[in-house]
């Protein structure tokens, strides 16, 4: 799957949680010339339940001590809006992670700038989660590997580091992951016979 | 822009300017009630200066109606002259922030805490930036010091309904309340406090960075006595200047009037202003702001001036009680105008809770947390 580039803005989804007028119309009207799509939403209300892919909310809007300032954390990327730099005010901000900002007040230029810091790092966050989540795929199937070192040490009289090895260059001929091979090794209580699967 | 007591002392400033042979120029005052409605304040800042030509703007109650002038300040290079005290973290060249920084109102007030009452408080306060950030700043010079935040209690601005909070402080005895309430919810609480503690026969010390006289006599008598306060100014202040603008402020609105901190924090705002305008030879905003910069002047609340690092002003913090006759007795004022640190910047945490004067009294580190023991 090709990554959506953060510089093509153009159909995307943008809610905006804001109270200002003279914001929402600087905001609006740059949001259009980009060619996203706009929602607006009241921030005295709770978050929508419709998908976006950018919220750009007013943090000055939200009270901090409220049941509101917690639901936010919705997912989407948010661009902060930022008026009071109280550090009350920037610790709730803080909690939402933002995934950029700008300073009040608006003007025609930063938003897109916003936009695209935004959309890089929620990409970013979501390629680093994948990566975290095989990682821990690893770390759960090292018991496996560990075991199937055994298997090949006792079975084929070796150390651990040429168990290990065999494991690793058999794996890689035969295209598979060290933890696939290691299962079906303990599967088959020796090395497997893999002729069948070589491309 | 404005309206109530600091407009009276704004016009009060303007006559005595105009008035007075020191000054070779006289105002001519333009005046905008945006009436608090947060976004009126723009278009009123907007229109002065477009329709009026104003190069000096005197106002502003509320942060979030500064935020909404700021832009067209800087924009338009124009200059706000700014009376409240306020929470910090802010520092505009086109602002002069004449009200107190947090470093000279809040912070005095919680070291008294801390040293001669408790480090165990209970804080009540409107749900805003204002209480926000005075908490977070107690929250966070207690907790260095060893104390702990007892509660943390919110009411929306305006909510009168304090009875639960009341309950909650009766059943819980706290040692000291530190109230950030604004306006009827604060003048609600304290008579609902003082009415349940007199029942119940409790002393729970109420401390507050607002509370001014005018607001005393809103309360009540009863209810009104024993606060502590925190301000740059009382009417109590000792002093030639101060008894001859307490004079001037009664023959222009009565015996019983009092003037307020923000009523006097105006009024020095016009005198720094006219100040620096007859010292810069123009009213140009570039000259004000240069000959404004560490000009002092010997206001009824002391000697003030601006510190150009940073626009805000020298100012004496003091602490009082309240007393009967809806008046404050200062029992604690600093011994030189202190420097204003509107980001907390050399806020010392470790310097607080082992006091060096006090280090010799070798009980615990606590030892000078001294407990009101009943």
């Amino acid at each position: 799957m090709t990554r959506p580039s953060p510089f093509s803005v153009r159909g995307r989804r943008a809610l905006m949680v804001m109270r200002d007028e003279r914001e929402i119309s600087i905001v609006r009207r740059q949001l259009n010339r980009l060619g996203m799509t706009i929602s607006e939403h009241d921030p005295a209300e709770a978050p929508p339940d419709e998908p976006v892919d950018v919220i750009v909310m007013d943090a000055d809007t939200i009270p901090i001590k409220s049941d509101l300032a917690t639901l936010w954390k919705v997912g989407a990327p948010i661009i902060a809006l930022i008026g009071t730099e109280t550090p009350s005010r920037l610790k709730w901000l803080l909690d939402l992670q933002p995934a950029s900002f700008l300073i009040k007040p608006l003007r025609s230029a930063g938003l897109y700038t916003a936009l695209v810091v935004a959309f890089d790092s929620a990409q970013r966050k979501i390629d680093e989660a994948a990566y975290i989540e095989r990682l821990e795929d690893r770390i759960r199937s090292r018991r496996v590997v560990f075991a199937a070192v055994l298997q090949v040490m006792r079975g084929h009289d070796l150390s651990e580091a040429d168990a290990f090895t065999l494991i690793r260059q058999t794996a890689m001929r035969h295209r598979t992951t060290i933890e696939q091979l290691s299962a079906e090794i303990i599967a088959v209580g020796g090395m497997p016979n893999r002729t069948t699967r070589t491309a | 822009m404005m309206a109530g007591e600091m407009l009276k002392s704004a016009v009060m400033a303007i006559d005595e300017i105009n008035q007075s042979d020191a000054f070779d120029f006289a105002f001519v005052p333009h005046l905008r009630d945006p009436g608090g409605v947060v976004s009126a304040y723009h278009t009123a800042c907007a229109d002065l200066i477009r329709d009026e030509h104003v190069d000096h703007i005197v106002g502003c109650y509320t942060s979030a109606s500064r935020k909404q002038v700021i832009p067209i300040v800087e924009r338009t290079e124009r200059l706000l002259w700014h009376p409240a005290r306020y929470e910090g973290f802010e520092s505009s060249d086109n602002v002069i922030y004449v009200g107190a920084a947090p470093n000279q109102h809040v912070v005095p007030l919680v070291r008294y805490m801390l040293d001669h009452i408790s480090g165990d408080v209970f804080c009540i306060g409107s749900n805003y930036v204002w209480t926000w950030e005075t908490n977070r700043v107690i929250r966070e010079i207690v907790t260095s010091a060893g104390g702990r935040i007892l509660a943390e209690r919110l009411l929306e601005l305006g909510e009168t309904a304090v009875d639960h909070i009341v309950k909650e402080i009766i059943d819980r005895k706290p040692p000291v309340v530190f109230n950030t309430l604004v306006g009827e919810s604060s003048y609600s609480f304290m008579r609902a406090l003082h009415a349940a503690t007199t029942r119940a026969g409790l002393m729970i010390p109420m401390l507050s960075c607002s509370l001014c006289e005018p607001e005393l006599k809103l309360i009540g008598s009863a209810a009104s006595v024993g606060c502590l306060a925190s301000s740059a100014y009382f009417e109590s202040i000792e002093g030639s200047e101060n008894h001859a603008f307490v004079a001037r402020w009664k023959a222009r609105h009565g015996a019983d009037s009092t003037p307020s901190v923000d009523g006097q924090s105006t009024y020095v705002c016009v005198m720094l202003l006219a100040r620096a305008i007859c010292r810069a030879g123009s009213a140009d905003v570039g000259a004000v702001r240069h000959a404004a910069a560490n000009h002092r002047y010997d206001s009824p609340q002391g000697p003030v001036w601006v510190d150009p690092d940073n626009n805000h002003c020298f100012l004496t913090p003091r602490l009082a009680r309240s007393v009967p006759g809806c008046q404050f007795k200062i029992f604690w004022e600093a011994d030189a105008p202190e420097r204003p640190d509107p980001y907390l910047s050399n806020l010392d945490l470790t310097a607080i809770g082992t006091r060096p004067e006090k280090s010799n009294d070798a009980i615990s580190k606590r030892s000078n947390h001294l407990r009101v023991v009943k």
